[in-house]
């Protein structure tokens, strides 16, 4: 199977790698994984007083198709409010990146990732 | 007759293995194309599906990992799809830790050492799954099985990462 240019283009110099600190209150971290194929995929949302996401980092074990989707997602959140960002979908993702349809799943662990940092948020601020 | 029958076993998960591999070369002798070699090609065809019935069977049933996995499915367990995601966060974590711990390996001074230990983190992980695995499937409720089916998953991601370790040895040896 061969992956798309841009995937190869994430994959290779995969944007906004790296970790925060999970306690700052500022910062909400989505986990989620398929745990028998073993990707298993993180992401951090660092969000201002205003509900804008200020910056956003990943780390990802997975396939090629995996660090794209997650990669990809960490550009298209900075800048955006926390409310636009739950708003992104798989489809968008995996059309951006041309996916094959075997590596649909890939897309739909970075959005469930988006959501899942959401989730931590809501929860640290409420 | 399912996998289980072939072999005259009840249909769980504790199984003798040695016991399954003596009755898998007795019943592929029973099978073997040379028995039929003036047979019929009808008999010779049944006896091919036969031969790869017995094969598929033992294989699956040797395997223990492939075996539960069976067992849940011959149950009709509804388990979720194996690529969904998962939200189990604890051992979103551990997983992260176990692929961090498999590069800190690749990068340490005494690779052999690092493999030894890293192996047994590994060993020790899938062998707490598996006798919880156990537990459940024996126990053999709707929710039993379901738990057995989240125990499978992560030993599945056990079993991978152990896969990573012997390719990671072998590159590491072959450079030296």
């Amino acid at each position: 199977m061969a992956y798309s240019e841009k995937v190869i283009d994430h994959y290779e110099n995969p944007r906004n790698v790296g970790s925060m600190d999970k306690n700052d209150p500022q910062v909400a971290t989505g986990m989620v994984g398929a745990p028998a194929c073993g990707d298993v995929m993180k992401l951090q949302l660092k969000i201002n007083a205003d509900g804008i996401i200020e910056d956003a980092k990943f780390k990802t074990y997975g396939c090629g198709s995996a660090i794209a989707s997650s990669s990809l997602v960490t550009e298209w959140v900075k800048g955006k409010s926390i409310d636009e960002a739950a708003t992104i979908k798989n489809t968008a993702i995996a059309e951006e990146l041309a996916l094959p349809p075997v590596k649909i799943h890939c897309s739909i662990l970075a959005e469930d990732a988006i959501k899942a940092a959401i989730e931590d948020y809501r929860t640290k601020t409420a | 007759m399912n996998y289980f029958q072939i072999f005259g076993f009840a249909s769980q998960f504790e199984l003798d293995v040695h016991k399954l591999a003596d009755i898998y070369q007795t019943l592929q002798k029973k099978v073997h194309p040379d028995k039929f070699a003036h047979a019929s090609s009808q008999e010779q065809l049944v006896a091919v599906k036969k031969s790869t019935l017995i094969n598929d069977a033992y294989q699956t049933l040797k395997n223990p990992l492939m075996r539960a996995q069976y067992l849940l499915e011959l149950r009709e367990s509804d388990q979720p799809n194996e690529q969904a995601s998962f939200s189990d966060n604890s051992f979103l974590m551990r997983q992260m830790e176990l692929h961090e711990m498999l590069d800190d390996v690749k990068h340490a001074n005494d690779h052999e050492a690092a493999i030894l230990a890293y192996a047994e983190v590994l060993n020790i992980g899938f062998q707490g799954l598996a006798v919880e695995m156990h537990a459940h499937l024996d126990e053999n409720t709707i929710q039993s099985n379901l738990l057995a089916g989240n125990n499978l998953r992560k030993l599945k991601f056990y079993q991978k990462l152990r896969v990573d370790l012997d390719k990671l040895e072998d590159q590491l040896f072959n450079d030296e």
